[in-house]
């Protein structure tokens, strides 16, 4: 005869059989300790990592990504432990630009350890775990949902000051989970480019922040300006023909040399949202081919150039990070 | 965005306001009911867009049981009320509790764009 689907329990009946869960109870009690240790997990890890910080954008195409690894590596260069959380599951890029392509997690008692990349960078992403770059991954909202969850709670980070977490373009399920699911966020970085469609997009993912009640640290404008540079006669002056027929004049030093820089989508979009929704304006990052390069390459603009115009921009943009998450940040303000 | 403001020292909730202290002792009075129509959220905001709307705002806020809010930081620019009634969502800047101390428009005369909502 087949066991009853669940067991009835009589205090005076002192056989243990009767008192044994069904496969079907056993199976669910195994989910929900599964989900509550994992839950434990994602408290402890809250706890190890001082700083988390959301990157997002409303729009794709914007270099959230590059963005995401340029903030990771600019901190590291300063001396912090910095980990990176790549969540676009569908299109997950940071471990090319990290110089990771190929690699494989360790997984070591049912904890995954993430791939180090440039500067020591802790990298966890959705790559790792593709047979192969062309494969698509077509997941619905639950399974998404299981995959971020363990991405967060089964990763063994260690000690970091700063995890950065890389989003897919938009403001859908991804950054809700997080946000549930991984305590003492610091908040979200908004990237944009000057455009009007993608500062469209930035003001959604304002207004989806106060949603989350997960403040924004600031707006970043990226692919700000392109700076042309060269030589022509001492103190001449060079007309540059600009994006949409804009003739740009430019005077020579005495040595001969000029630059100037092209608003090519348009300028200074990002601080008027940032101003509009009364969030920090975090810097303009430049235009700059050798991102494209790098990612490529695997080997970031930071890297490869570490003093160069970028990474000082970036340098710039941590600065402000760092200066509204500010470990003195309520010091001075006394709340009774 | 770009006055220097005086940096805000103490924040005391009291029964119906709070009393707000600024760095060289120059204090202010802001009531909740201020505070609350001044929310700065994408959803209360385009209410103030026009007198009418904004007075049906102001007139359910002070319909509102009185009540004392919890207030936390934000960064370092900014606080956040937390009520019992009413809106939670709003992200105060330094400036706009500055605007509200010295009785000025939060929103600079300026209408809310709802973006692509």
């Amino acid at each position: 005869m087949a066991e009853p689907p669940v067991s009835i329990h009589n205090p005076n009946d002192d056989d243990s059989s009767n008192q044994r869960a069904s496969p079907q109870q056993q199976k669910q009690m195994e989910q929900a300790y599964a989900q509550m240790k994992r839950k434990m997990s994602m408290q402890e890890i809250g706890r190890k990592i001082k700083h988390k910080i959301m990157v997002l954008s409303g729009k794709g195409g914007v270099g959230k990504s590059t963005v995401s690894t340029g903030l990771a590596l600019s901190l590291a260069q300063q001396g912090n432990s910095v980990g990176i959380l790549d969540i676009d599951i569908t299109g997950p890029n940071v471990p090319k630009m990290m110089g990771l392509d190929g690699r494989r997690l360790h997984v070591e008692e049912g904890r995954i350890h993430p791939a180090q990349g440039h500067l020591g960078v802790k990298v966890i992403s959705m790559a790792f775990l593709l047979e192969d770059e062309d494969t698509p991954v077509v997941w619905r909202g639950p399974i998404k949902l299981g995959a971020i969850q363990q991405f967060i709670g089964d990763v063994e980070w260690g000690e970091l000051d700063y995890l950065i977490i890389d989003f897919p373009p938009g403001t859908s399920d991804e950054p809700l989970t997080v946000a549930q699911s991984l305590p003492d966020i610091d908040g979200m970085v908004i990237v944009t480019t000057p455009q009007d469609v993608a500062l469209l997009d930035s003001r959604k993912s304002i207004t989806f922040s106060e949603s989350l009640k997960v403040p924004v640290l600031g707006v970043v404008e990226n692919m700000s300006g392109y700076t042309i540079s060269g030589k022509t006669a001492a103190s001449s002056e060079v007309t540059i023909a600009g994006p949409g027929g804009k003739s740009h004049k430019v005077s020579s030093d005495a040595d001969g040399n000029f630059s100037v820089t092209l608003d090519i989508f348009k300028e200074g979009g990002g601080k008027d949202t940032a101003e509009e929704f009364g969030v920090p304006f975090l810097g303009a990052l430049p235009f700059d081919p050798g991102f494209v390069r790098g990612g490529d390459d695997g080997v970031h603009r930071i890297v490869s150039e570490p003093e160069g115009e970028s990474a000082k921009a970036f340098s710039k943009v941590v600065e402000s990070i760092i200066d509204q998450i500010g470990e003195s940040s309520s010091e001075g303000l006394e709340i009774i | 965005m770009s006055e220097t403001i005086p940096e805000l020292k103490r924040l005391e909730r009291r029964d119906l306001d709070v009393l707000l202290t600024y760095d060289g002792g120059q204090n202010f009075i802001v009531t909740y009911d201020d505070i609350k129509h001044a929310c700065p959220c994408a959803k209360c905001s385009p209410q103030r867009n026009d007198d009418e709307s904004s007075k049906i705002l102001r007139r359910e806020i002070e319909s509102m049981p009185p009540e004392k809010p919890k207030v936390r930081t934000v960064g370092k620019y900014a606080i956040a009320f937390e009520w019992v009634n009413g809106c939670s969502s709003g992200i105060y800047r330094f400036e706009r509790i500055w605007a509200l101390a010295n009785k000025l428009d939060p929103d600079d005369g300026k209408s809310y764009v709802h973006g692509a909502w």
